[in-house]
């Protein structure tokens, strides 16, 4: 399938991806190119998936030790008594 | 009389343990290594130095006291920069981890803690396990220790760079579509992926979940065995780890594969392998019968759509699995936005590499409204198809063997412009991962140009203890030897040659 840049530009946004319009413009050709490349299994048949599911093995529901907050704080770019901080929405950012 | 950094991990814990070296000795030997050949080949983000020298402290003094720290006891072991070890930096070779400080420690890397080992460094890696060359490491070049100028592979190329230049023994990188094993293969040392579910993936960070294994990467086979033998096991932290009782995998791996059965695939198509691997193939699979095994055909079809699933399937995964990284609990944070969808937007496109970037907007588009079916329920579909194949060839014969790559270890550069041309380095990896069977690259030579070549050895699931057993009889058999004797290329820079 053929991309295009209004499909990059779409996806991008999705993936919550900025590009510059070169980045753009190299992307969509390597894209392109890639998805025509998975295009092929259009000509390999699938078969359906097993109707039993692997066993899930559930845990005991008790409540263990986790993460103590002050490691976890640690590595966050911005935190306030305890909480991790963030800019406010403000309504920007494409059409997220 | 080798040196101590020339031995294998199996030897230095016999020496370790019987008291005929120290944990000490050990590690300042392979310090001391890996101080001459770190500034040619860049294998390391970060070596522990300090840590490492504790900790070798710490083996020696429980050795003295009469304890037994492990079969794993003073040996140094690197870790791909993916394995948290809590206390320390963890990258993925990305920029967005700058300055991430793991909090907890990954359960393979626990257990080999447990055995005696020693964490010796941080191993350069493709940026959160994306590529076949690591050259799309954020942080640098990582070198191919037999010819400098061309790549080691990846992602794992930082452990397997090390593992053959003699800096450490033994190391764990991980795989989701051939990640230690194609490098293995361009490096000559042995790489194995485990069976899916074999080895706990808590503590690695998440790049496909459905294909992510931790696997051990050393000179020999054995060795490999001994690293898996470590770190498998079922693990209540990861959901998906497997209840299968882990075997012995060194008990029989003696006994020769007389009377296998060995499947080759009708579907490799020898003329598509480069001059120099086609002939070694076939010397391969001459000494497969030479010794004892018989060597069946076997077809599976849809093992030609690998790649194709595999950028599917594993960009999907990874879409979703890198989410994560949006600027708010850890990593980078743009300093710019100062409204919350434009941190997530700008943390993103500043901190994430170009190749990361191509294979999270792949996923994207597989998954997204109007393309899901097509490109990520047909992609399912085929890989289906593709378990049932492989199934039905482990019905005909004992293991599958393949090349482990198309080609020998490629020149830095070439294939960074042509992402395709790069994804199909792991056109005989992926299926392994794909469908959750074992697999282990073992050398099998070398090209005219004096380049490691490979054989992979595939198993079907649980079966690791048949396919090392496999790899240590063809390994025998070649009589290669990485270390003690290793030099390549390296010793003739050394010697101005």
């Amino acid at each position: 399938m053929a991309l295009t840049h209004e499909d990059v530009r779409k996806i991008a946004t999705l993936a919550r991806l900025r590009f510059t319009p070169e980045e753009e413009a190299r992307l969509t050709g390597q894209l392109a190119t890639i998805v025509d490349y998975i295009d092929q299994l259009q000509g390999f048949e699938g078969a359906a998936p097993d109707a039993a599911a692997q066993g899930v093995r559930e845990a005991a529901d008790q409540p263990q030790d986790c993460l103590p907050r002050e490691r976890f704080l640690a590595n966050a770019p911005a935190s306030m008594d305890g909480f991790l901080l963030v800019p406010e929405v403000k309504g920007g950012g494409g059409d997220a | 009389m080798p040196e101590l950094w020339e031995l294998s991990a199996e030897e230095i814990a016999g020496r370790v343990r019987s008291r005929e070296a120290s944990a000490a000795e050990v590690l300042e030997s392979c310090l001391a290594r890996t101080a001459e050949i770190e500034p040619l080949i860049g294998a390391y983000l970060e070596i522990f130095e300090e840590e490492a020298r504790a900790r070798a402290a710490g083996i020696d003094r429980r050795i003295a006291a009469r304890e037994d720290p492990g079969p794993l006891a003073g040996v140094p072991v690197a870790l791909k920069d993916n394995l948290s070890l809590d206390g320390r930096a963890l990258t993925c070779g990305s920029r967005v981890l700058a300055g991430y400080v793991a909090p907890y420690t990954a359960t393979a890397v626990e257990r080999l803690l447990a055995a005696g080992a020693v964490p010796f460094g941080r191993a350069n890696m493709d940026e959160f396990a994306m590529g076949s060359s690591c050259e799309n490491s954020a942080y640098q070049l990582t070198r191919n220790p037999w010819d400098l100028a061309r790549v080691p592979g990846g992602s794992s190329g930082g452990p397997v760079a090390a593992v053959a230049a003699g800096s450490v023994p033994l190391a764990l990188g991980s795989e989701t579509g051939g990640s230690v094993r194609q490098p293995a293969a361009l490096c000559g040392v042995v790489g194995v992926k485990p069976t899916y579910g074999r080895v706990s993936r808590y503590g690695l960070v998440a790049f496909a979940s459905s294909l992510d294994q931790i696997g051990p990467i050393a000179r020999n086979v054995r060795d490999a065995a001994l690293g898996l033998q470590i770190i498998a096991g079922e693990d209540p932290r990861d959901a998906t780890s497997a209840a299968e009782p882990v075997g012995d995998y060194l008990a029989r791996i003696e006994g020769g594969i007389a009377g296998l059965k060995i499947g080759i695939l009708r579907e490799i198509d020898v003329a598509r392998l480069g001059g120099d691997i086609e002939g070694n193939w076939r010397q391969s699979l001459d000494r497969l019968t030479a010794l004892g095994a018989e060597l069946v055909e076997v077809s599976a079809p849809s093992v030609e759509a690998a790649i194709a699933i595999y950028y599917v399937i594993a960009t999907s995964e990874a879409s979703a699995n890198l989410a994560r990284f949006d600027g708010v609990r850890y990593g980078r944070r743009s300093p710019e936005a100062d409204d919350l969808i434009d941190l997530y937007f700008d943390s993103r496109g500043e901190g994430f590499g170009a190749e990361v970037k191509r294979r999270i907007m792949l996923g994207t588009f597989a998954l997204s409204s109007g393309y899901y079916e097509a490109y990520y329920g047909r992609a399912r579909g085929v890989l289906e198809r593709m378990r049932h194949e492989l199934d039905a060839a482990f019905g005909k014969a004992d293991l599958l063997a393949t090349p482990t790559t198309p080609s020998a270890a490629f020149r830095l550069g070439e294939k960074v412009d042509d992402p395709l041309a790069m994804y199909l380095s792991d056109i005989f990896t992926t299926p392994a991962n794909l469908t959750g069977v074992t697999a282990t690259a073992v050398p099998s030579g070398a090209d005219s140009d004096g380049l490691p070549l490979s054989l992979q050895i595939l198993g079907p699931r649980f079966g690791e203890a048949g396919m090392f057993r496999a790899a240590r009889a063809f390994e025998r058999e070649m009589g290669w030897t990485v270390a003690p004797g290793f030099r390549g290329a390296l010793m003739n820079l050394e010697n101005g040659a």
